[in-house]
């Protein structure tokens, strides 16, 4: 089932970024001159040290979870019916993920949780796309 | 309207440390304006920024003793827009050869006009800040942050990307940003919700002393706990409210300010510092703690005073654990002990710090931060009333927002 989802930030490398979740594939920028990984994706300079030579790299889509919040308030005006769950995911590569839990709720949440990736269909404004959300690992 | 976006500091220069006093405050009727609003009797009519400054402006004035004549500098703050500085100074009466639009928030207002004054723009602003974000019904959170399809390339000039970038996994709003780095703190030192409880408690009862304050029940635990949550793990208690208000600074050349009404107030110093990188990790793991020691120790290097020499704080308590992050990462008590610090008394009078002595934006107002300086103000003076900090004589205010801090020192004029 396809799940109506607040807009996603597009244009330029974002697209790309959400191109490879339409593969089914996590993928980030890492800067090839200082190696400082992305997350989110950055427009045109690396944060670190400036440069502009980005490959996209593939995550493993392990990770842990590294803290959590529950949405009570309304603030996408009934597009997403609250509560719902949302996880801050140390991705095994580094960076620190935000994404939604996928058969688990805040209940079942512990420090360091181990999480393995995975998709759901979405859409918004934009259109559909698959997003990248964690199960248990 | 005027451009009131983003500033840039002048540097925490100790040539430019006490150059400047404050030496009048003014503040709008933050509760009575509340209930107004609530309650909408017939002929209310929804206040203004011009209606809201005007008062807050005419009480500064009349709290410094000076005349409309001795003005000579006008800056406006707004949040949300407004009319420019050169609109605001005539409607106000004042012959002003400096007006000039600054910012918004006070994340670096007071420094710059005081730099103005010290390159002699001026020798007296008023500074007025106005908010009507209550009565404008402004919403926080959702797609009120969003890139509108216009992505903003590199996160510079607008708002930072964790305002707008989760919107898929319906992840926005500050309260979330505090939510998220205490869910983690729970884990890391094994606290619960009924302890940061003591916060909002805390400051509930600071308010509890002040007339103007909307919010003087006590907070009890049981009220706390069973309070809704906005975003879990923060109850409604742990987010600041919104009101509508204004606050005036009249600041002055410091050669001039002496034998005015009130004993004059020095603006000592000030820093800025703000997360260049991964800034979920500094924020969740650190708690913004390399921005807060960086920034306050710039404000007290220029002040030339020691953390331990400040006897009075005023924290940007936009949420009950963001004043921990900042009494935490300033110093005034080591990482993960902030809540048990609070619970201790070392935040209120008698203890290591007493903070946010007037109700903060928890409990007194949502002033985005310009009433905890005219908080620091009344305390150098002696004339903060019943948590009044005896001899108090250098404090610091400090603005956090999600990945940067402004912090400023102020001394009584007379020490």
């Amino acid at each position: 089932m396809t799940e109506k989802r607040p807009d996603r930030t597009l244009g330029g490398s974002h697209d790309t970024f959400w191109d490879w979740c339409g593969k089914g594939e996590l993928r980030l920028q890492r800067c090839g001159n200082c190696d400082h990984l992305h997350w989110p994706v950055v427009g045109r300079k690396c944060e670190a040290c400036g440069e502009q030579a980005f490959t996209w790299e593939p995550m493993s889509g392990r990770g842990k979870v590294v803290s959590w919040t529950t949405f009570q308030q309304d603030y996408y005006r009934g597009l997403l019916a609250v509560p719902y769950d949302t996880i801050l995911v140390e991705l095994d590569e580094g960076p620190l993920f935000m994404s939604n839990p996928k058969g688990f709720g805040w209940q079942d949440l512990s420090a360091d949780m181990p999480v393995k990736l995975a998709f759901i269909d979405a859409e918004d404004s934009a259109g559909t796309f698959r997003l990248p959300v964690f199960e248990r690992g | 309207m005027a451009g009131y976006g983003a500033i840039t500091m002048p540097p925490s220069d100790p040539a430019l440390s006490r150059k400047v006093s404050i030496v009048g405050i003014g503040e709008t009727d933050y509760g009575v304006d509340y209930q107004a609003e609530r309650k909408r009797p017939e002929g209310w009519e929804p206040p203004t920024e011009e209606s809201l400054l005007t008062t807050a402006f005419e009480r500064a004035l009349a709290d410094s003793g000076l005349s409309r004549e001795d003005i000579d500098g006008v800056t406006c703050s707004f949040t949300y827009g407004g009319p420019p500085a050169e609109d605001v100074s005539r409607m106000l009466g004042v012959k002003a050869r400096f007006a000039q639009a600054n910012g918004n928030i006070m994340a670096g207002p007071l420094p710059v006009a005081c730099a103005a004054i010290a390159e002699g723009k001026a020798d007296c602003i008023a500074m007025v800040f106005a908010v009507a974000s209550r009565s404008a019904g402004r919403l926080f959170g959702g797609m009120t942050h969003s890139t509108g399809g216009v992505p903003d390339p590199d996160g510079e000039g607008g708002a930072p990307a964790s305002y707008y970038y989760f919107h898929p996994w319906g992840w926005s709003s500050q309260a979330a940003h505090w939510a998220l780095i205490f869910a983690h703190y729970q884990w890391k030192y094994g606290v619960g919700e009924e302890d940061l409880y003591h916060v909002a408690a805390q400051v509930r009862r600071h308010a509890m002393a002040q007339d103007n304050a909307v919010m003087r029940k006590e907070l009890t635990l049981e009220d706390y706990m069973a309070s809704r949550y906005i975003v879990r793990p923060l109850h409604l208690f742990d987010i600041c409210i919104v009101n509508d208000g204004a606050v005036c600074l009249i600041i002055r050349r410091a050669d001039l300010a002496r034998g005015l009404n009130h004993v004059p107030v020095d603006v000592a110093g000030w820093g800025y510092s703000k997360i260049k990188q991964d800034k979920m990790h500094t924020m969740v793991r650190e708690q913004l703690r390399p921005q807060l020691q960086a920034a306050s120790g710039d404000a007290l290097a220029m002040a030339g005073f020691r953390l331990d020499q400040i006897r009075h704080f005023e924290g940007y308590d936009a949420s009950s654990f963001h004043l921990i992050n900042q009494v935490e990462g300033i110093g005034f008590t080591a990482p993960g002990t902030g809540l048990s610090f609070c619970k201790d008394g070392q935040m209120t009078l008698g203890g290591r710090i007493p903070t946010n002595t007037s109700g903060g934006n928890l409990s007194q107002a949502y002033m985005q931060g310009w009433s905890q300086v005219a908080e620091a103000v009344r305390q150098l003076r002696g004339e903060a009333g019943t948590y009044q900090v005896p001899g108090v004589e250098v404090s610091m205010t400090n603005l956090a927002q999600t990945d940067q801090t402004h912090p400023i020192v102020y001394v009584r004029g007379d020490c």
